[in-house]
């Protein structure tokens, strides 16, 4: 009612403006499952994946120059690097392939570690992929206005501001359900795609036949960095090696997605997933050699604003025009999509943790447009906070990234060995094999990740990946204990209780008068009207007003020595449940609804009274309304 | 729980500071005390009155009044009228009647009566 009262009266009420931001609600029965066709689910599914091309290459330079000081012999090691990675892509992919083939319904890591390994394997999977989701907003958007700040270097003290404003228009778009439709997704992804084949090709001609030489550096820090002098460690080649493994993050969407494709659906999504990591792979190799050859700059605290890849398309296109230019915007345009497919990933994974009782069912609701509306909100809230923590600088994001996509990515490999080892499917020797050997990679990326970069951050995920766990388990208990509860046992029968009714008066007005009438109507065993009095006069007026009123009902008049209404109350409502063993107490408070402006000068004493009764065992509290126009 | 537990312990608190205070006041005048009292033996007692109910029943209206003096608590019953000049919250009164117990409390039903204090 009152409520309804305010939309119609004021226009910028909370559900206004939630209607102008999130649009109009959408029907259940309006749902609608899009098929995806090869050329549009590429975009769709790839952009996460393909994407973290437009950073991998400028985190292995950043280990190698700032950290390890190496200077020139940095880009000698750049490519064996990027071999490495590949390889280990090659070994993801063929390992997600089958597991494609074995879950048509979609089997994210979650899915099928709960499956084939149990529960604490498949909540690991789940913390770890969650984490990673929030990550791949922040790093990605990060990484998105760090293109649009190298094209235009005015904005950059303005960084972590744009990144939360991009997360900001994310999360609204997603909130209107923006679903991952082919026609918004393909044009961004493609033209990142023949750009960067664009930037490679035309580069490497540039390089191999008119003598493109290394980009010329000026400033203190390009200096420094250059004229690093140590010699490569071990340490700082796994170091350079994990940080390029996170080209591999989103590689997994496909398998989680493929209900959304065309039939044949898993032979579909399989192709699709090996286009995708030929794209991944050709962009990354090319732009490593690329990079070899032209020599970007760039260091761990920021200090070059330009990033390696805006360096390049610099170079090659010979200055800052209209080929730049679209680079670096379709840069900036696949890392949002990046974000975004977060954004369809986190809500549904926590949507299905939800559903099995360790995340707060809320997270399986959906909103007004058909989308996971809480679970949206949290990824933009947990994203923004990590943003801003880090200043925006996908640098410092990255260590704490790869943890949780490579624990992902092992025990979905590991939960596929199981599978096979299980089922015994002919064939299925070559296929462990895979599994096997794709687990125990990862494994080995995921350990080299968390002790080497432990001191830069990678020791935040290996701490939140567990107590996330503990905080699913302590969920878990908490939901099993309620239903366990509530559980009606065989020849169960409500009990029969003595109904004690118990009407609180201030003084005698309309509110009392029908409260007491509503109290009549529920027939209780006993019924009493309680007032808490000030003082002798207080008592004898409102025993008068009693009796004026021709009430029935008995009176009872409490005199508090102490001035607590409250306490006077709670005191006599115990009194009077132990008079009998058996009963329930309902306790009725006349209350006036005003507007939202005046509502708090009222019912103070109401409040606390109802806050106290919440806990009480076999009471019921009631609030007879009198609302006043 | 927790809740109701604080406040089962800060209302105790209150509870003690108000039974001392009921002690205190009704140890000079030496009657039997409320905790002592037995059933169907006419006594004289004498407590404050901190409840009082009015039974407006058509025809035969009553005033239960429930007095305390810190050791006990007795309902009593004054039937046929609604309201007895002097019997007011906070009034000390002297009782003289016969008691007799009623589910959880004891009830003395139209005893001659003492304004004290």
């Amino acid at each position: 009612m009152l409520v309804r009262g305010c939309t119609t009266d004021m226009a910028l009420s909370p559900s206004a403006l939630k209607r102008f931001f999130i649009g109009k609600p959408i029907a259940s029965s309006q749902d609608q499952h899009h098929r995806l066709s090869k050329k549009i689910a590429l975009p769709v599914f790839a952009s996460d994946a393909i994407s973290s091309t437009a950073y991998a290459t400028e985190e292995i330079l950043i280990v190698f120059l700032s950290l390890a000081a190496v200077g020139l012999s940095a880009f000698d090691n750049l490519v064996p690097i990027s071999v490495l990675v590949i390889f280990l892509l090659i070994i993801v992919v063929s390992s997600y392939r089958q597991t494609i083939y074995a879950y048509p319904n979609g089997g994210g890591s979650y899915i099928v570690a709960r499956e084939n390994l149990g529960k604490h394997p498949s909540l690991v999977a789940g913390a770890s992929m969650l984490i990673d989701y929030i990550l791949t907003v922040a790093v990605s958007v990060s990484a998105g206005v760090a293109a649009i700040v190298s094209a235009f270097s005015s904005l950059a003290p303005h960084r972590v501001t744009l990144c939360v404003g991009f997360i900001l228009i994310v999360t609204l778009a997603n909130l209107r359900g923006l679903k991952e439709s082919g026609a918004l997704f393909a044009p961004p992804t493609y033209l990142y795609i023949v750009s960067l084949a664009s930037l490679i090709v035309v580069g490497l001609y540039k390089v191999y036949f008119k003598d493109l030489g290394p980009i010329d550096h000026s400033g203190e820090v390009a200096q420094e960095l250059l004229s690093g002098q140590k010699t490569l460690t071990i340490f700082f080649f796994l170091k350079a090696f994990s940080s390029g493994a996170v080209a591999l993050t989103g590689i997994e969407a496909v398998a989680d997605g493929v209900p959304a494709f065309e039939k044949p659906e898993a032979k579909n999504a399989s192709k699709t997933l090996m286009w995708m990591a030929v794209v991944l792979g050709s962009s990354f190799l090319g732009l490593s050699i690329l990079a070899q050859k032209l020599q970007p700059l760039k260091d761990h605290e920021g200090n070059i604003k330009v990033t390696v890849l805006a360096q390049m398309a610099e170079q090659v296109y010979g200055g800052r025009n209209i080929f730049f230019y679209v680079t670096q915007f379709a840069t900036f345009g696949i890392l949002i999509l990046a974000a975004n497919t977060a954004y369809a990933d986190f809500p549904r994974l926590s949507s299905i943790i939800a559903k099995d009782n360790y995340l707060p069912r809320q997270l399986a609701n959906r909103g007004d447009r058909l989308v996971f509306s809480n679970g949206v909100i949290f990824l933009g809230l947990a994203a923004s906070a990590l943003v801003i923590a880090f200043g925006g600088i996908v640098n410092a994001l990255i260590p704490l990234y790869a943890v949780g996509v490579f624990t992902g990515f092992t025990l979905s490999q590991f939960g596929m060995l199981v599978r096979h080892r299980k089922l015994k499917e002919p064939g299925w020797q070559v296929r462990a094999f895979f599994s096997g050997v794709g687990s125990l990679t990862t494994l080995a990326v995921a350990g080299t990740v968390v002790v080497v970069k432990f001191t830069d951050g990678a020791w935040i995920p290996a701490v939140i990946i567990p107590s996330m766990m503990l905080i699913f388990v302590t969920i878990n208990r908490h939901y099993v204990r309620v239903r366990s509860f509530l559980k009606i046992e065989e020849g169960y029968v409500a009990p029969r209780h003595t109904h004690l009714v118990v009407v609180l008066v201030g003084s005698v007005n309309k509110g009392v008068l029908q409260a007491v009438k509503y109290a009549e109507s529920l027939r209780p065993d006993r019924l009493l009207a309680l007032s808490v009095v000030g003082s002798t006069e207080a008592g004898a007026k409102l025993d008068a007003d009693w009796a004026k009123h021709n009430m029935t009902v008995d009176l009872e008049m409490i005199n508090d020595q102490f001035r607590d209404i409250t306490d006077s109350i709670m005191t006599r409502i115990n009194q009077l449940d132990d008079e009998a063993s058996d009963d329930i107490i309902t306790v009725i408070i006349p209350e006036f609804v005003t507007s939202l402006r005046s509502q708090w000068l009222h019912n103070q004493s109401a409040l606390s009274i109802k806050a106290r009764l919440l806990y009480r065992p076999n009471t019921v509290v009631t609030s007879v309304p009198i609302v006043i126009k | 729980m927790g809740l109701r537990n604080i406040g089962k312990t800060l209302s105790a608190d209150k509870k003690e500071i108000d039974t001392e205070r009921l002690c205190e006041r009704f140890q000079q005048y030496g009657f039997l005390k409320l905790g002592e009292i037995r059933c169907r033996e006419r006594v004289k007692v004498a407590g404050e009155i901190k409840r009082m109910r009015i039974k407006p029943r058509s025809g035969i209206p009553a005033v239960e009044v429930a007095i305390s003096d810190g050791t006990g608590e007795v309902t009593v019953i004054f039937s046929g009228r609604r309201n007895i000049p002097g019997i007011d919250h906070g009034r000390c009164i002297m009782i003289d009647g016969v008691p007799h117990r009623d589910g959880a409390q004891i009830v003395m039903l139209n005893p001659a009566y003492t304004l004290l204090a």
